[in-house]
């Protein structure tokens, strides 16, 4: 059974330590990669698409982002969608707790859920046991 | 012929006689029209049987009747000498034994002599008396009965007589032989073509030798137009009468030729108007005197009763009482009248009745025609107009109420054309809105569209006349210009007036709005602003939740994590990270302290600033990377141009502007900075362009001023000076734009009061 890969997409640096931390302690021995906002995921996700590469287990989605936020990106793998086989779950992670964010988190079927930070032990534990 | 046509007969006429034997007495044959004058007649004596021929002047003005006539009657002498009775008359025996000497010098003459017969302008005729038989008959009387002489002389008169005055007849003639006496009479005849003919009859009676009553000779006049005229006459007569008496108006008859022939005395006749009213004025005497020479021929049953008086005896006893100022006032008005020989007067008065009770009555006075110079017929009637007169008074009050309501109505009232918009109703208010009167609004047929507002004036028209064709009515806004030159907003509200489904005319009320007006306006400005704040709250709440929250999720997070560190390396290590993070829960909390101290241009500063002063200031500040990044500078502002702005907020605005251009130029090409100033439609803009990389308009057009938006991995980018310079520029009352395309470059507009 190959090894859980969680990609996080957030433009926070700090955050993006602090989750790599979390994981790291909480010795579920998941397969990390960072990146910086939606457009560098995307482009990491189309190229292994394109060369059949492994698509990550997990994402943990941030919604404000610079050159492409998470609702871009969200359009982006809806798009995609016919072409994946891979069971993708997407979660947002997000330090807003605007109703409008959440309300328009639901209305993709590819979101499981609207988490907001901190992000704390607990919910990388569920987020793994759900899958 | 006859040589009788010779004679003038408009100036002469003819008559024979004779002397009867029996009675010694002249008969004339001829019905008699005038009284003989005895200088204008000539007669001459037919010597065989006391016959007499006179040839008789119509006038006494004719000069050279003393001469004309003896000749003219020598010449018809003449030709009728002795000729005349052997043929008309059943004549006594001695006559014709004379005559039977002369027979043969007569016979010549008979031709000539039926001709006059035949030609006298009255019809002849010979009847036998014991059998009614018509013997002879000359032209006219066939004319008159319509008969041949042949068809008449197989007729009696009986046969021709109307029945109803055969019976008068009969009596008459029975009398009359009694008498021994001719007789005349007017009777009727049945024509041939059965109608009706009225004639005068003049019988004579001729006896024979033996004194017997033999034949009756019979002058007939046709008198049925003139009977007509009677009877016409005695119907109209009998008309008036019934009128007047049966009048539903009250009718007085006066006789006022006394009254004329007093004024007349006074000499006060055809006087000129004035004098006379004057010399009423001054002599009240004779008003009364004529007053008292009035005389009341009748009053009808209607007159009386209005007058609550008994018979007419008692109103001319009352007369007197009925006289006061009014009366006498209206008295003068009429003998003026008289004096101007104005026979047609008319107007409203009052009249007493018997109770002392005015009455409203319409006075008009017509004097019955032919009588209008004696004045001694003068119909008056007094209608009672009481009714009409408290009718007249109800309709006026209610004008005048309708009028003052209208008037007390806040706003103008009015009525105009339907195709014209010339308006024939303006009401009072128009002054106290407008300054204009009523009276200016009506004499200028384009009043209202010339004083609507300039902007206005075009749409309210084709509104109004679309509106009206649809035949809606209508309701609607727009400004107008007073007299003193202010302008006013006004609410019209229009309704179309129909008659029988058909669009008329337009009516309705305009309102001075203009407070309302003001107060929509305020409202609509401070809607606005308290948009613009909202959206500044929105956009600040939206801090607190975003950015604030995710410091403090990343503190919260760290904080558990240095709670569950194995060593101290790793607590040291995670210290670290909290104090960045620490360091940007500052730097957040700083920009948002800039934001709520942008307030609204209420309390700000406004100096007049000049522009390229504070842009060269602006440009010093980034002299080193203009000269490391060789930005070129072009600066079209005009030199010593003077803005009113606040100076923190211009030299914020400019800084955060020129530190994007250096931040966002394109590496691969000189870049270019540029500074203009547009003036459009009032408007000032200063646009600051430049040929950096651009921006997706589509894709973050609505974000490119929102707080914490960067759109770039440009480590330099926090997402909060395009934020600040909108909120600053808004607070100044301008606005800011962004054209942009990747690429290609971007250009502000920033719109300055």
């Amino acid at each position: 059974m190959s090894q859980i890969t969680v990609w996080v997409v957030d433009d926070d640096p700090i955050y993006q330590i602090i989750v790599n931390k979390l994981i790291s302690k909480s010795e579920l021995f998941l397969n990390v990669s960072s990146f910086k906002n939606g457009k560098d995921a995307i482009d990491e996700f189309k190229k292994r698409l394109d060369e059949n590469e492994s698509l990550p287990s997990i994402i943990l989605l941030d919604i404000n982002m610079p050159i492409m936020d998470g609702w871009e990106f969200m359009d982006e793998i809806v798009m995609l969608k016919s072409q994946i086989k891979e069971r993708i779950q997407i979660y947002i992670v997000s330090s807003s707790i605007a109703i409008e964010d959440k309300t328009k988190a639901s209305q993709y079927p590819e979101i499981i859920s609207y988490l907001v930070k901190p992000l704390n032990n607990d919910d990388l534990k569920s987020i793994i046991a759900n899958y | 012929m006859s040589g009788i046509k010779t004679i003038d007969t408009t100036k002469y006429y003819l008559q024979f006689s004779k002397i009867d034997p029996n009675s010694n007495k002249e008969k004339f044959f001829l019905p008699i029209r005038k009284a003989i004058y005895k200088n204008h007649q000539i007669s001459t004596v037919i010597p065989d049987g006391n016959w007499k021929l006179y040839l008789i002047e119509k006038t006494k003005a004719n000069t050279y009747s003393d001469l004309y006539l003896p000749s003219a009657l020598g010449f018809l002498l003449s030709l009728l000498f002795g000729a005349i009775i052997t043929i008309v008359l059943d004549r006594p025996k001695r006559l014709q034994q004379l005559l039977a000497i002369q027979e043969k010098k007569l016979l010549n003459s008979e031709m000539k002599f039926k001709t006059i017969f035949d030609q006298a302008p009255v019809g002849i005729a010979l009847v036998k008396n014991d059998t009614g038989d018509l013997v002879e008959v000359n032209k006219k009387f066939c004319e008159i009965t319509g008969y041949t002489v042949e068809e008449i002389k197989s007729k009696s008169y009986q046969s021709i007589t109307h029945p109803r005055d055969l019976a008068n007849e009969s009596a008459i003639t029975e009398f009359v032989n009694e008498e021994k006496d001719g007789y005349t009479l007017k009777k009727r005849y049945t024509t041939k073509d059965g109608k009706k003919v009225w004639a005068n009859l003049i019988v004579s009676s001729l006896y024979d030798a033996n004194e017997n009553l033999n034949t009756n000779i019979t002058i007939i006049e046709d008198i049925t137009l003139q009977k007509k005229i009677q009877d016409e006459l005695r119907e109209s007569e009998k008309q008036f009468k019934s009128l007047f008496k049966n009048s539903p108006i009250p009718l007085w008859e006066v006789d006022l030729s006394k009254v004329k022939k007093h004024l007349n005395e006074l000499q006060l006749i055809n006087k000129d108007s004035s004098f006379v009213s004057d010399y009423l004025n001054e002599h009240p005497e004779t008003v009364n005197k004529c007053f008292s020479l009035i005389k009341i021929v009748a009053v009808n049953y209607k007159c009386l009763q209005m007058l609550k008086v008994k018979s007419k005896e008692l109103l001319e006893n009352n007369l007197k009482q009925m006289f006061d100022e009014v009366t006498v006032k209206d008295f003068k008005n009429q003998l003026l009248g008289i004096t101007q020989n104005n026979n047609h007067l008319s107007y409203d008065s009052v009249i007493k009745n018997s109770d002392g009770e005015f009455i409203d009555i319409f006075f008009r006075w017509n004097p019955i025609k032919g009588h209008e110079k004696f004045m001694d017929r003068i119909i008056i009637s007094t209608e009672d107009i009481t009714f009409r007169k408290k009718d007249e008074k109800i309709i006026l009050a209610s004008q005048q109420k309708l009028e003052s309501l209208i008037n007390a109505i806040d706003g103008i009232v009015w009525e105009c054309n339907i195709d014209t918009f010339s308006f024939n109703f303006v009401s009072k208010k128009v002054e106290e809105i407008l300054g204009y009167t009523s009276e200016e609004w009506l004499s200028d047929p384009n009043f209202w569209l010339d004083h609507i507002h300039p902007e206005d004036r075009a749409w309210a028209s084709d509104y109004c006349i679309a509106k009206t064709r649809e035949n809606s009515n209508h309701d609607f806004e727009y400004r107008m210009i007073c007299k003193n030159g202010a302008v006013i907003w006004m609410r019209d509200m229009v309704n179309i007036v129909s008659r029988n489904g058909k669009p008329v005319s337009l009516h309705g009320i305009m309102i001075d709005i203009t407070k309302s007006k003001n107060i929509e306006n305020d409202l609509n400005n401070s809607f606005n602003l308290v948009t613009k704040q909202n959206e500044r709250l929105l956009n600040f709440s939206y801090i607190i939740s975003h950015n604030l929250r995710s410091h403090t999720s990343n503190i919260a997070s760290i904080v558990s994590l240095i709670e569950s560190a194995e060593n101290e390396n790793e607590k040291n290590e995670l210290m670290l990270l909290l104090v960045s993070v620490s360091k940007l829960l500052n730097e957040t909390m700083a920009h948002l302290n800039e934001v709520i101290n942008i307030r609204t241009n209420v309390s700000l500063v406004i100096e007049p600033l000049n522009l390229n002063e504070y842009i060269a200031n602006a440009m010093k500040i980034f002299s080193k990377e203009i000269l490391s990044k060789e930005i070129s500078v072009i600066n079209l502002i005009p030199q010593n141009l003077i803005i009113n702005y606040n100076p923190a907020y211009l030299d914020s605005i400019l800084y955060n502007l020129i530190s994007n251009v250096i931040r966002f130029s394109h590496p691969e090409r000189e870049s270019i900075i540029r500074f203009e100033w547009i003036v459009k439609k009032n408007k000032n803009i200063l646009q600051i362009s430049d040929n950096g990389i651009g921006l997706d308009l589509k894709k973050y057009g609505s974000k490119i001023f929102g707080l914490y938006k960067t759109f770039t991995n440009n480590k330099l980018s926090r997402g909060v000076g395009l934020f600040m310079t909108k909120n600053q520029i808004e607070a100044m009352g301008g606005t800011i734009t962004i054209e942009s395309e990747a690429g290609q470059g971007t250009t502000f507009k920033i719109e300055i009061l």
